[in-house]
């Protein structure tokens, strides 16, 4: 790459973000680093021209570029007259953000030559000062606004023309409304009649479900509380359910609940269908649930998933212990360390799908 | 924090590309501003990154009669500045220049927001209300609606990649309103909303939901969930 006019080659790790390679290895401790995530805006330098953020820009995928830092702007004549307003207008403190505020200042100044103070606010949005409360930064920068006409700046090159092929386009088939689906499938090592007669029997269910406690039952309505734990959350949701039971031993629920603690709302509507395997039960549990209010924003969908699979496994076991006259597995509470870490690992391999 | 150790191998043409990317755990780099982060949080931890964005063959544009079609690795910035041929009302141009800050759009891409599929993005939930196909290198054509499945989860294959988006153009008089909600400017939205009305075309469209965006109908909802979509409805007359 090119950086400040000059070649250089190297050899760095792929890992090597580009404000680490310019502080370690070129010694431009100019650019500085705070927040790594391509947020605070303090890391700003200009690649091929434009001005990016180094902490998110690797190194190694930065072949060819022209990297200019606030080090290669020392004789930039808008940058000179930028430094001069920025001292007049007492726009830096500690002068950790300022490398950045100057680089995204000069962008400013040539490509908004018309900006007023709201503009130049919105534009300084992607850069943050914790010392002077912008208001001496967005001075400077309408100081040099005023001052005098930007030179005249590069057009930005026109984008090649391109033939893409256009093919039929596939049919929609679009994602059902209404929240997340979960599906489970169990096999419960009972015979189908066996199975059809539990699940019309709520006590016994709630009683296979841990953290679950039925508080009323009264025809096809039931309410109760179920707790959960997920490594540091912890609910307990009260609610009440509708179950309807159809022909071809499929059974329905519909049910709202809310955690008192947090306010987080849940409403789900499951449908559960049976079908025997020889000696055994398949068991097919299909939910449409969505959650609303704070816990929301930590129980992502595939969080969720996995944590309802771990019960659903669960639920399954000791429903066929009840039925087969064996001794209940433990009915061990839900959210040890255990389901956290399996939980969190699976997070983490769907945020990469 | 810096990134986890990962391999990088560059492509020279878009069979590379897609060759490296059928290896598990490989994960395409377009513009790198959402994957850049989740790197660096080692949120992501892929054992191999093929950046794409200099692949000539996901850097174009076509306008034809009836729509415009902008390569994967079209940058924001580069709509934002109206590199690509308008569809009408400037739509394109007015969502890129509210993407984040100017120094992520000189190097964030279409394709690669709408990859990544975080609910929160501008172009899933604004593509899916322009009614845009996505054009991969099997050769399928994939409605917006069928290519966001979930929260980061889109209809691509392993080794497939996003080569570039067909936006239908609008028709005299059409209609468009666009609104997010962010608490400051360049932060990802808590809430948005998107409705075109382009003759017998009416569609309203919710993002930044815990999933795909949610299409509201083809014909105007009667209700109006939300003040966010009532926003868009009312920005679109």
């Amino acid at each position: 790459m090119t950086v400040n006019g000059a070649g250089v080659t190297a050899s760095v790790e792929p890992r090597t973000h580009l404000a680490d390679f310019l502080r370690e290895s070129m010694l431009l401790t100019g650019t500085h680093l705070g927040c790594e995530h391509g947020v605070c805006g303090a890391c700003t330098v200009l690649i091929d021209g434009a001005p990016a953020r180094a902490c998110i820009a690797f190194a190694a995928a930065c072949d060819g570029v022209f990297v200019t830092t606030i080090e290669g702007l020392e004789d930039d004549p808008v940058m000179a007259r930028l430094r001069a307003a920025f001292t007049a207008e007492h726009a830096l403190q500690c002068g950790y953000c300022t490398p950045g505020m100057l680089v995204t200042a000069r962008d400013i100044v040539l490509r908004l030559p018309d900006a007023d103070e709201a503009r130049v606010r919105l534009e300084l949005a992607g850069n943050l000062c914790r010392c002077t409360g912008y208001v001496g930064i967005v001075r400077a920068i309408l100081r040099v606004l005023a001052e005098a006409p930007a030179p005249d700046v590069v057009a930005p090159q026109p984008l090649p023309r391109a033939t893409f092929a256009l093919p039929v386009a596939e049919p929609v088939v679009p994602v059902l409304p209404g929240g997340e689906v979960l599906a489970q499938r169990l096999r419960i090592a009972a015979p189908l009649a066996a199975v059809w007669a539990a699940v019309q029997n709520p006590a016994l269910i709630a009683e296979c479900v841990p953290g679950a406690r039925l508080t009323l039952q009264d025809g096809p309505n039931i309410a109760g509380d179920l707790a959960l734990a997920l490594g540091p959350m912890k609910a307990r949701f009260a609610g009440r359910a509708e179950v309807t039971f159809g022909p071809g031993h499929l059974a329905q629920v519909r049910g709202e609940g809310r955690d008192a603690l947090s306010g987080t709302r849940l409403t789900a509507d499951a449908t559960v269908a049976l079908q025997a395997d020889r000696d055994a039960t398949v068991m097919e549990l299909q939910v449409r649930y969505s959650l609303r209010g704070p816990l929301a924003q930590f129980a992502r969908s595939a969080v969720v998933a996995a944590f309802a699979a771990e019960i659903a496994e669960t639920v399954g076991k000791n429903l066929a212990a009840r039925l087969t006259g064996t001794a209940p597995p433990v009915a061990r509470r839900m959210g040890l360390g255990r389901l956290v870490l399996s939980v969190v690992r699976r997070w983490l391999f769907s945020l990469l799908s | 924090m810096k990134a986890a150790s990962f391999d990088l191998a560059y492509p020279v043409d878009l069979a590379e590309a897609t060759a490296l990317l059928a290896r598990a755990d490989s994960r395409a780099l377009a513009g790198g501003q959402s994957l850049g982060p989740m790197l660096n949080f080692r949120l992501v931890r892929p054992s191999l990154l093929v950046p794409i964005a200099g692949l000539a063959a996901l850097r174009g544009v076509e306008e034809t009669a009836q729509s415009v079609t902008i390569g994967a690795c079209v940058t924001h910035a580069a709509i934002a500045d109206g590199l690509v041929p308008d569809i009408g009302l400037n739509v394109l141009a007015r969502v890129a220049e509210g993407i984040a800050y100017r120094a992520v759009r000189n190097r964030g891409t279409i394709g690669g927001s709408l990859c990544h599929a975080d609910p929160a993005a501008d172009w899933p939930t604004t593509l899916t209300a322009l009614g845009a196909d996505a054009l991969t290198s099997r050769g399928r054509r994939i409605p917006m609606q069928n290519f966001i499945r979930g929260a980061f989860q889109t209809a691509l294959q392993p080794g497939e990649l996003l080569v570039a988006v067909a936006v239908p153009k609008l028709g005299a008089g059409a209609r468009w309103g666009y609104v997010k909600a962010c608490r400051k400017p360049g932060e990802f939205a808590h809430a948005m909303a998107a409705v075109l009305i382009d003759g017998a075309v009416r569609r309203a469209v919710i993002g930044a939901t815990g999933g795909a965006p949610q299409m509201v109908g083809d014909a105007m909802p009667g209700g109006l969930p939300g003040v966010v979509l009532a926003r868009a409805l009312a920005e679109a007359g």
